[in-house]
């Protein structure tokens, strides 16, 4: 009896609950992503599928197309620059006043009292705000309010990026030596003076450099964001998907891929140089007048030609304009019909975003394994660029090719979601895998295990948490990409906010976003409590 | 050293700071801004508006340039905020926009074919033969905002007592109606509706396959089309406009041309009143409230 | 199992000793002792009996068959007949003890079985019956992470008890346990190789405990065999010899240097 109670796994019964759970809950949630593999290999789908990969060759190369292509580039590289202007513009006040390096009662006592600590805060909560809702979001709401194409993109990048960057920014700030600045405020210089000779020598390298990159993400989502009506090669690819053009659609990925291949490299270049101190002083000062004019002169470029309108946006009108929309806006709509439609679309979008990202873990295990040399080199190198391939394409490039294997709904999403993060997630798993400590899988091996099991005995349990964490943290990215993925016909939340603004009825427009708002909150905490769990 | 560095970065970033705010004064150009809804692929609007463009700018004394968009409410908002003068709207987007211009948008002309106006239900299922059938399966529209493509055939089918979201397995928006038959003729959708012109022109152009997709029903004719300018142009720059579109002749060749591409015999004045009726339809089918 | 090596020879560079022409039999159900100062090439004979590494020339042969010249499948069902004591004991630190002891018959369950274990141990009582053996029944269900070094030794050891090869292959065993539990544990792994006709080859540094728990013991010098003798003829000049480097210099007690082999993430050597 004794004997008996000392063998029982003391953790069997959660876990098979647990496998129960899942089980059970993976039915209903297969059954609202409308999970259906046999439509992948239905000879119909593949043919059709077939015949618009085949399409792609040869690649639109005709005059007026390429005139097009150009510009769409030439708007992308402007939208991403003036966008990311337009975010340090708003970044640099917000990452300033919310700094605690700054603090004058961080020192001692002083009289000016307690508003600034609580200005801090403020200017915070607005931070989070800013970088809450998704830029997509932001961008679809601007296309209504303020006109067409490229301007729209430009303040959507601006808001969400500035949100980005001011909370980067507070942080490099609060983490940067603040004995300088200090020194200066003691001393009873003003909080300029601190920031400009105390604070911004010590953290400017950092602050560069993190731009720099934020330039290249306001890249890519610039060409997500033309999906939507924003201008840019987004715009023309997705003109081009619509009309099922597939030597276009080849040009434009090429295109875009350059593109992100030049960007990688560029801010590869600037960070390089940025990290490296040790030229000589005369050229470095050169260099930081070169960098700054180059620089000046690329956003005037993009300035010029994005002929963003300023005077329009912030104009005599503007301000009834945006009184109207919000008068529109506000408050969110709250009917029985509307909310039950918004409580369908999130249970569909959440499903979507769960099978994505379980599918993409599947995909994600599959190349990991090859992509971490375990079977060879020339697998190695060709598994690694199947996963770059299948990152570098957006989620929104893929559904549209999902959507003819697998139909219109949300399994196509599902599958969108899985080829993008599944490549990302390869990616991370492979480095994860490359970096564990190999001997536990290797002392199984000698004494006689299969491979496979000395993987899952040895190797998984070292990555186990590693690859968890990283599958729950694209998990909330997923869950806002799903939101949005209704654009293209995948269902869900995406599809309702469409069709709500393709309507004006903004009232109920607002209250979807609200919608999406809330899921991506609530996937966060779930995500946060499971990764505590597990870690 | 590194203080060294980090000074000239510094002075770098100064100076990209001020270089971008030393921006350019916008110069207002004197031009009329047109724009058109995108109900079909906006490379083909801009392509088919081009000689158009040049008749009216040689017609009103004045650069006209076209404004690509890709979403139909993006046309509409446009027009309310002003950023376009003048654009091609369907009935419900002209519906649209005249609520949204407090009545003041002005519709100019339209096409005689507009007056009555069709949409084609097509499919590329054989058991398809009526709007008994669709029950079921995945239907697509064209944009939420379009006529032809979404509000008249929901009223034709809510008419014939189906309920689009009820009835059907998935309701799909392919965004254009060129898209729409794509969407058919692939398979993503089962079944879908379009515009009755833009079928016929891409039967005759041989963009179809006929063998495969084919039209099951068409509905009854209502309103459609028509060219507006927003209420506060310059009245003598609208008489210019309508009286440029009136003109067009097609026995004249230059014309033909462009009325060929508008797909239009002629262009005759319309009035509000020719809207109502799509205006009743769009608050029956509940997409105006 | 019996064991044949002939003019065994591991080259790792010109830097690293390894072995440098190693001859000997075992025969099976014998246990053995390898003593020899640090670096003097044990680890590396016992990793080559484990078929961990590839010789670099000579004759291998391990329960009569060449480990390098049979079939993959062949050589994976002679290594699941070896288990191997490691001197770091190489446990994932998230696996729970009882996974980690049943691992020890990977090599012989069925893959079904192997799979369902992950999620339901499939054989608690075995891996109890193990553990109880090096006094660890009470850390089942623990988690690898909550254990002392020298208790994860011991569940190193459990897991070779549990996977009942004919070939144990022990390097350093009871390095991380105090003398007492050191001598207990030995006496545990002698006893089941005495018990099951297993033959037994254990790197040491305690000569005590070699000698007075093994019947044989090698000394092994600078990657050759310095003697080979039982317990009983086994002389202080014997040792003084075998330890004589690190008595050279008196000041430097730990004069020796660790060498590492170098081997690739596998086990294989890399070069």
């Amino acid at each position: 009896m004794l004997l008996n109670r000392d063998m029982r796994d003391p953790a069997l019964t959660q876990r098979l609950l647990l496998s129960m759970l899942a089980l059970m809950l993976a039915w209903p949630i297969g059954h609202v992503a409308g999970v259906n593999p046999a439509a992948l290999v239905e000879p119909a789908n593949l043919r059709v599928v077939s015949s618009f990969v085949a399409g792609f060759w040869p690649l639109a190369h005709d005059s007026f197309f390429l005139g097009l292509l150009g510009d769409a580039v030439l708007q992308t590289l402007a939208i991403a620059t003036v966008g990311t202007l337009l975010a340090l513009l708003i970044a640099i006040p917000l990452a300033i006043g919310s700094t605690a390096a700054l603090s004058v009662t961080a020192i001692g006592p002083s009289p000016s009292g307690l508003w600034r600590p609580a200005l801090r805060q403020v200017l915070r909560a607005l931070t989070l705000l800013l970088r809450g809702v998704p830029e997509l979001v932001w961008a679809l709401l601007f296309v209504r309010v303020f006109g067409l194409g490229p301007s729209a993109a430009v303040l959507a990048l601006a808001l969400t990026y500035g949100g980005m960057l001011a909370k980067v920014f507070g942080e490099i700030l609060d983490s940067a030596d603040r004995r300088p600045a200090k020194a200066i405020l003691a001393a009873g210089g003003s909080r300029l003076d601190a920031l400009m000779y105390g604070l911004l020598p010590v953290a400017a390298a950092e602050l560069l450099s993190y731009t720099v990159y934020r330039w290249e993400c306001a890249l890519r989502a610039a060409v997500v964001m033309g999906l939507v009506g924003a201008g840019g090669l987004g715009q023309l690819m997705d003109q081009s998907m619509k009309a099922f053009n597939g030597g276009e659609i080849a040009s434009i990925l090429t295109a875009f891929l350059l593109l992100v291949l030049f960007a990688d490299a560029l801010s590869g270049l600037l960070r390089r140089w940025m990290a490296n101190t040790r030229k000589d002083g005369r050229w470095r000062a050169l260099n930081g007048w070169a960098f700054g004019l180059i620089a000046a002169l690329a956003c005037l470029a993009s300035w010029r030609h994005i002929g963003l309108d300023l005077g329009a946006l912030f104009g005599d009108r503007a301000g009834s304009d945006i009184a109207r929309f919000l008068r529109e806006f506000l408050p969110p709509a709250h009917d029985a019909t509307l909310l039950a439609k918004i409580g369908s679309g999130a249970v569909e979008t959440l499903a979507t975003s769960l099978v994505g990202t379980a599918l993409a873990a599947l995909v994600g295990i599959a190349l990991a394994l090859p992509a971490a040399g375990r079977t060879g080199a020339v697998a190695k190198t060709l598994t690694r660029f199947v996963l770059n391939l299948l990152r570098a394409v957006p989620e929104l490039v893929w559904a549209t090719i999902t959507v003819l294997a697998a139909g219109l709904g949300p399994f196509a999403g599902a599958l969108a979601l899985a080829l993008h993060t599944g490549g990302v997630l390869g990616r991370l798993y492979a480095e994860a895998l490359e970096n564990a400590p190999p001997a536990a899988e290797a002392a199984l091996k000698l004494s006689g295990a299969p491979r496979a099991l000395a993987f899952l005995y040895g190797a998984l349990p070292e990555v186990a948490p590693q690859w968890l964490a990283y599958t729950l943290y694209r998990w909330e990215i997923n869950i806002r990409m799903a939101a949005v993925m209704g654009f293209v016909g995948a269902g869900g939340l995406g599809q309702l906010l469409y069709y709500e603004l393709s309507l004006f009825r903004l009232d109920n427009a607002c209250s979807v976003i609200c919608a999406m708002l809330a899921l991506a909150l609530v996937v966060d905490q779930v995500s946060a409590i499971l990764r505590r769990k597990m870690g | 050293m590194l203080t060294h560095f980090r000074r000239h970065a510094l002075r770098g970033l100064a100076a990209f700071a001020f270089a971008s705010l030393a921006l350019p004064a916008f110069a207002q150009m004197k031009e009329l801004k047109v724009s058109a809804i995108p109900d079909e692929a906006p490379t083909e609007l801009q392509r088919k508006f081009a000689p158009l463009g040049k008749y009216l700018e040689k017609e009103i004394g004045m650069p006209v340039s076209f404004v690509p968009v890709t979403d139909y409410a993006g046309v509409v908002e446009a027009l309310a905020a002003k950023r376009i003068d003048m654009a091609w709207l369907g009935g419900f987007t002209f519906v649209q926009a005249k609520l949204r211009t407090g009545g003041t948008a002005i519709p100019l002309v339209q096409r005689a074919e507009d007056e009555k106006f069709t949409s084609r239900f097509i499919t590329a299922d054989p058991a398809i033969k009526s709007f008994a059938d669709l029950k079921g399966k995945t239907f697509a529209f064209g944009s939420p905002s379009s006529t032809s493509g979404h509000l008249m055939p929901r009223y034709f089918l809510m008419q014939a007592g189906l309920t689009p979201e009820k009835d059907f397995k998935t309701v799909a928006f392919s965004g254009a109606h060129d898209a729409t038959v794509a969407f058919v003729a692939s398979g993503r959708a089962d079944a879908g509706v379009l515009n009755a012109s833009v079928w016929d022109k891409l039967v005759e152009s041989g963009k179809v396959d006929t063998s495969k997709v084919r039209v099951f029903t068409t509905t009854p004719a209502y309103f459609d089309y028509n060219w507006t300018v927003r209420g506060d142009l310059d009245p003598a720059v609208v008489k210019k406009l309508r009286d440029a579109f009136l003109k067009l002749d097609p026995t004249n060749p230059e014309h033909k041309e462009i009325m060929a591409l508008q797909r239009a015999t002629r262009f005759v004045p319309t009035k509000p009143e020719n809207y109502h009726s799509i205006e009743q339809a769009a608050h029956a089918a509940g997409l105006l409230r | 199992m019996d064991l044949r090596i002939s003019a065994l020879r591991i080259d790792y560079g010109a830097d690293q000793p390894g072995l440098a022409g190693v001859d000997l039999d075992i025969a099976a159900g014998e246990r053995v002792a390898i003593i020899g100062p640090s670096g003097a090439g044990k680890t590396s004979l016992l990793r080559c009996l484990g078929t961990a590494l590839r010789p670099s020339s000579g004759n291998i042969e391990i329960g009569r068959v060449q480990p390098w010249q049979i079939s993959r499948a062949a050589l994976r069902s002679l290594r699941s007949r070896i288990g191997t004591v490691h001197q770091a004991p190489p446990l994932p630190p998230r696996q729970r003890v009882v996974t980690a002891t049943l691992a020890g018959r990977l090599g012989c369950w069925p893959a079904w079985k192997s799979l369902l274990s992950l999620l339901v141990p499939q054989d608690i009582a075995g891996a109890r019956t193990a553990l109880e053996r090096v006094d660890l029944q009470d850390k089942l269900f623990e988690r690898c992470d909550q254990l002392s070094g020298g208790q994860l030794q011991r569940v190193g050891i459990a897991r070779v008890l549990y996977q009942a090869p004919a070939l144990i292959l022990a390097d350093e065993p009871v390095s991380a346990l105090d003398p007492s539990l050191a001598d207990h544990t030995l006496a545990v792994l002698c006893d089941d190789a005495r018990n099951r006709g297993a033959t037994l080859i254990a790197s040491l540094h305690a000569v005590e405990l070699a000698l007075a728990r093994f019947p044989r013991i090698v000394g092994v010098r600078d990657g050759r065999i310095a003697f080979d003798k039982p317990a009983s003829a086994v002389s202080e000049d014997d040792l003084k010899s075998l330890y004589a480097s690190e008595r050279v210099t008196p000041g430097e007690p730990g004069a020796t240097h660790v060498v590492t082999p170098r081997v690739s993430a596998t086990g294989l050597p890399c070069c």
